[in-house]
């Protein structure tokens, strides 16, 4: 069977620049109704969050609630 | 023994992080300091509005939802006249959440602030609080050129259900504006007097649908039998949604006098028109709109056959 070649994309991304899961804030992670996100830490040795599971609802609170502004739901083009 | 919660964070302690000399800690201070649910924290919260930092005041600012009372309202008021527009946007989102009546102490001064967005977020802050001081500056708003704080200004009037207001609403719902109109002839809806009933009767006749839809709501809270003969020919309207309302009110309002007008409408294209029909046709248990009903009982839509087969029950229940 093939490898894929290119990464499996998400539609909840999060800018690790401006998530400050390294001061504590677990506020996606705490809101996501379907418990898909996760705390990460990055090869920097620092937190942040990110998608484990593929399974979003397309809800929002994650974006909306994200203190920072760094969660970005990306959505499918039928449900816009 | 066994530990229920997580060690309680000490308010000072929790406060301590607001002089974080990064932003986003000091954020995570303000979001722990709501997560606490302690009103100890409000003036801590309070003092976070006035940061150097946008993105902590405007935290600050919705962290404040969580709390009540005349400082939480007075910080609040302190926010929506802050300098980037998504803090005083939650400022003015959590200013709507206030539920203690003694947190409009801090907003009755600003319901004449030459401001408009400071004063169209607290007269919404204090509609739900029914503060009787409102009323004055809320009648005055009633002439301010912007539709949006007339619009409010009739919100808090309405709320207040003072039949002494009744003249105010009724300008009001011969606004140029069709949502303050709208809003107006909802509001009406607490007086059962002549003059509320002539009004929303006279709306029937707006040239917009959403007056016409609101005052055929409002007329089963307000109207008598009087109305009766207006809603039936608003059963005729262009629209299905002031249809659908009129149905409605008729039913509430008993009259079996317009049930064979309301039967063949069960037959519109329109599933929420059906299932509105079929039950107010039950409602009013007229025994000749048995047809009507029984050619709907295996209606496509599932709420419809309910309500038909609901309605035809009662029918076969008074006939028996």
């Amino acid at each position: 069977m093939p490898l894929a070649q290119t990464a499996t994309t998400v539609p909840v991304v999060v800018n690790d620049d401006l998530c400050i899961a390294d001061k504590g804030c677990t506020v996606c992670v705490d809101v996501c109704p379907l418990d898909v996100l996760r705390i990460a830490e990055t090869a920097e040795g620092s937190k942040t969050a990110y998608m484990k599971y593929d399974e979003c609802w397309y809800c929002m609170p994650c974006e909306a609630d994200c203190p920072t502004g760094a969660v970005t739901v990306n959505l499918p083009y039928l449900l816009k | 023994m066994t530990v229920l919660f997580e060690d309680f964070n000490d308010i000072d302690d929790l406060a301590a992080g607001l002089n974080d000399p990064t932003p986003s800690g000091r954020i995570m201070a303000v979001i722990e300091l709501a997560d606490s649910a302690d009103p100890a924290a409000i003036p801590y919260l309070a003092g976070a509005i006035s940061d150097a930092d946008a993105g902590v005041r405007k935290q600050a600012a919705l962290a404040l939802t969580d709390f009540d009372g005349p400082d939480t309202a007075a910080a609040l008021v302190v926010a929506l006249a802050d300098s980037v527009q998504e803090v005083r946007d939650a400022a003015a989102v959590s200013l709507t959440e206030l539920k203690e009546p003694a947190a409009g102490d801090a907003l009755l001064p600003h319901l004449g602030s030459a401001d408009e967005f400071t004063l169209v977020a607290c007269l919404a802050g204090i509609k739900e609080l029914r503060r009787p001081e409102a009323m004055e500056p809320a009648i005055a708003a009633l002439e301010h050129p912007s539709p949006t704080v007339r619009m409010q200004a009739v919100g808090v009037i309405g709320w207040l259900q003072d039949p002494a207001a009744l003249s105010a609403l009724q300008k009001a719902a011969a606004d140029v504006d069709v949502q303050v109109r709208r809003v107006a002839l909802t509001a009406l809806g607490f007086s059962r007097t002549e003059a509320a009933e002539s009004a929303l009767i006279a709306a029937l006749s707006d040239p917009h649908w959403h007056p016409r839809e609101a005052a055929a709501e409002t007329l089963a809270k307000s109207g008598g039998a009087a109305c009766v003969s207006h809603l039936r020919r608003a059963l005729d309207d262009d629209y299905w949604q002031v249809r659908l309302k009129a149905v409605r009110s008729l039913g509430k309002l008993g009259a079996r006098e317009a049930a064979m007008q309301i039967g063949p409408l069960i037959s519109l294209d329109i599933p929420n028109l059906r299932k509105e029909c079929a039950a107010v046709l039950g409602e009013l248990a007229v025994p000749e709109t048995r047809s009507f009903l029984a050619a709907f009982e295996h209606d496509s839509d599932p709420d419809v056959r309910k309500n038909v087969r609901w309605a035809l029950a009662r029918i076969d229940a008074a006939a028996a």
